[in-house]
């Protein structure tokens, strides 16, 4: 009984077309009743990861498992416990909100009468009421993403995967589309896990937070506890392109502990931001090189991802190695066939 | 099962339900089909009578019309129960391509998120999917039995006494073939990721199938190597059937039932291959 609604991955690892590490000796643990987020970069292998966790994806190594199940043993099984809100669309346009749910309901095995009473539930919470006749195909981008999420939650799961729900959703969408994860938290202690790379959302909306990058985790936490893991103040100063390097002078400041020089700036992690700008600005002068500009900033999860992975948290990314190498595997097995 | 199966089934319907479109331009070939290309190639033994030579007697129109249409009246009504298999095949081509659509727009994504078992995911569409063919196949057979009353217009003329027997064996014979056609296409539709080659793959295989045939062409004129190869062809068993209800049994050397056996092979065959690729490609775990 302690299993459930628990999410368990040991050293997940996938492998595509025998070299491409999309997913790399990936563990966790997921509470159950918690919201737990799945943070990185496009590409970086969430989607990968959640197709592995909700019986879509076999793994090459590794196992999961899901609210006491073993994912390889019992796909099916798993399958009735977890709802997948898919990253694209996937409810039927040519049918109406109410029979997309109906439908869905008859898949899950759940009788008509019973099925067409939950789907009726479902609308009315998702706020879709007006909708409910009117066809999939008709509905604002908002309104598909809540149809998705009442599909999903059609059979009543005590699991609940959302990969990147919000993508291509207005601010204001992604906004009440999360009050409606909040509130099923809140009313149905469901788990939920979600794949983001919004470090908003990640950070406003997750109790505990894995970093992922490159097909590995590399951190966990609550977003509070990577946060003070970067530790005291971010500044950032702005020099002249062919400055001198002041590196190690920035270092010999009090209460600094770390300098990253990139591109023509100081990137400092510091105790205090107020006692640190005036000397470091002084100390930049003295050595003949201008301060361009100084931002101080409290840390964010983007400071977080840089100080974990090295690099910039972009939310934009084209197709990496990964993707290409999926879809280039499925081309390849169109052509097969 | 039983309830994913429904539910999978009422979506098909719904769909083709609120596409008419498709449902008018798919009775549009056949109509074209009986009313221009049967039209201009009716002929009977009094086509090639020439002018001031005596009328071919009964017995010889007879012999004829054995030779030349299996014992059909005339080719019109030859022609027009090869239609119905011509149809019943044609008709389900392109079942598999709308697997490929719903593929592509995520939809099968989400039918595969559930546990609904991959019987319930072929058979539902397959149930809908054969539907079509038998309904355009009555169609067919009831357009072409409607021209043979209307003025200037050849149509289908039934010369052998109709009972319920034989009505039942001509409604196995076009269900036997639709099934069999449509569990082909769909298990291309489950197999195959990209339209084009769905399309490559079901034209270059829907020609030879219905040209090897006797479904339109005189059984007189072909020759003797094609009609070998035709006598093993299904939709050839299918409209043996369909032509010996309709004109009798003389011109063939078996039975209905023996051709329904045939048939039937040929379809226990086909899901049995269908059965094995789809279970892969289908399995819980890709």
């Amino acid at each position: 009984m302690a299993m459930e609604g628990t999410i368990s991955a040991e050293h997940l690892v996938k492998v595509y077309d025998g070299k491409i590490r999309a997913v790399d000796d990936v563990s966790f643990e997921v509470k159950a009743g918690e919201v737990f987020g799945f943070l990185g970069p496009n590409g970086a292998g969430k989607t990968t990861t959640v197709s592995m966790l909700s019986a879509g994806l076999r793994p090459t190594s590794g196992r999961a498992v899901i609210d006491g199940l073993e994912v390889g043993a019992d796909p099916e099984e798993v399958k009735r416990r977890i709802g997948v809100i898919f990253q694209e669309t996937t409810a039927d346009g040519d049918l109406t909100g109410l029979e997309n749910l109906e439908i869905a309901a008859g898949c899950y095995g759940i009788p008509v009468a019973e099925g067409r009473a939950r789907a009726k539930v479902l609308i009315e919470q998702m706020q879709l009421t007006e909708a409910a006749d009117r066809y999939a195909k008709t509905y604002s981008g908002g309104m598909r993403r809540r149809l998705e999420l009442a599909v999903g939650l059609v059979h009543n799961p005590r699991v609940l995967f959302l990969d990147e729900p919000t993508l291509g959703l207005d601010p204001q969408g992604r906004a009440g589309f999360w009050d409606f994860i909040q509130k099923l938290k809140k009313e149905n202690g469901m788990t939920v896990f979600v794949t983001t790379h919004y470090l908003d959302e990640a950070d406003g909306m997750c109790d505990r937070i894995a970093i992922i990058d490159h097909g590995k985790i590399v951190a966990t936490g609550t977003p509070n506890e990577l946060k003070d893991r970067v530790g005291g103040d971010v500044v950032t100063l702005k020099t002249g392109t062919g400055a001198a390097e002041i590196t190690t002078l920035l270092q010999g400041l009090p209460g600094v502990h770390s300098i990253q020089h990139t591109d023509g700036s100081y990137r400092a992690k510091v105790q205090s931001g107020e006692t640190f700008v005036p000397l470091a600005v002084d100390t930049a002068t003295r050595a003949g090189v201008g301060v361009t500009g100084v931002t101080v900033k409290r840390p964010s999860l983007d400071e977080v991802f840089l100080d974990f992975t090295g690099r910039e948290y972009r939310e934009e990314e084209g197709p990496n190695a990964t993707d290409r190498a999926v879809m280039m595997n499925r081309v390849r097995g169109a052509l097969r066939r | 099962m039983l309830r994913e199966l429904a539910a999978l089934t009422r979506r098909e319907y719904l769909k083709l339900a609120r596409n008419p479109q498709a449902i008018f331009t798919s009775l549009l070939l056949p109509l074209l089909y009986l009313l221009l290309f049967g039209q201009g190639f009716h002929i009977s033994l009094t086509s090639f009578s020439l002018p001031g030579a005596p009328p071919p007697t009964p017995a010889t129109i007879a012999a004829f019309n054995l030779a030349y249409f299996r014992g059909a009246p005339d080719y019109y009504s030859y022609f027009a129960a090869g239609m119905v298999g011509f149809v019943a095949v044609t008709a389900t081509l392109f079942i598999g391509a709308n697997v490929i659509f719903d593929k592509l727009f995520g939809i099968f994504k989400r039918t595969r998120g559930t546990p609904a078992p991959s019987a319930a995911v072929f058979g539902s569409r397959l149930i809908a999917g054969a539907t079509q063919p038998i309904a355009y196949a009555f169609f067919v057979l009831g357009l072409a039995l409607v021209f043979a009353h209307v003025p200037g217009l050849a149509g289908l003329t039934v010369t052998a006494p109709i009972t319920v027997v034989s009505v039942l064996e001509i409604v196995v014979a076009i269900v036997l073939l639709s099934l069999m056609f449509a569990t082909l296409f769909l298990t291309f539709g489950i197999l195959l990721e990209v339209p084009q080659t769905y399309f490559a793959a079901v034209n270059l295989l829907n020609l030879p199938v219905l040209l090897t045939s006797d479904a339109l062409y005189p059984w007189g004129s072909m020759p003797q190597w094609l009609r070998n190869v035709s006598q093993y062809n299904p939709v050839s068993l299918a409209v043996n059937v369909i032509r010996e209800t309709l004109f009798g049994s003389s011109a063939y050397p078996y039975g209905p039932g023996i051709y329904l056996l045939g048939l039937l092979a040929w379809t226990v065959v086909l899901i049995g291959i269908a059965i094995f690729f789809v279970r892969r490609a289908l399995r819980p775990l890709e």
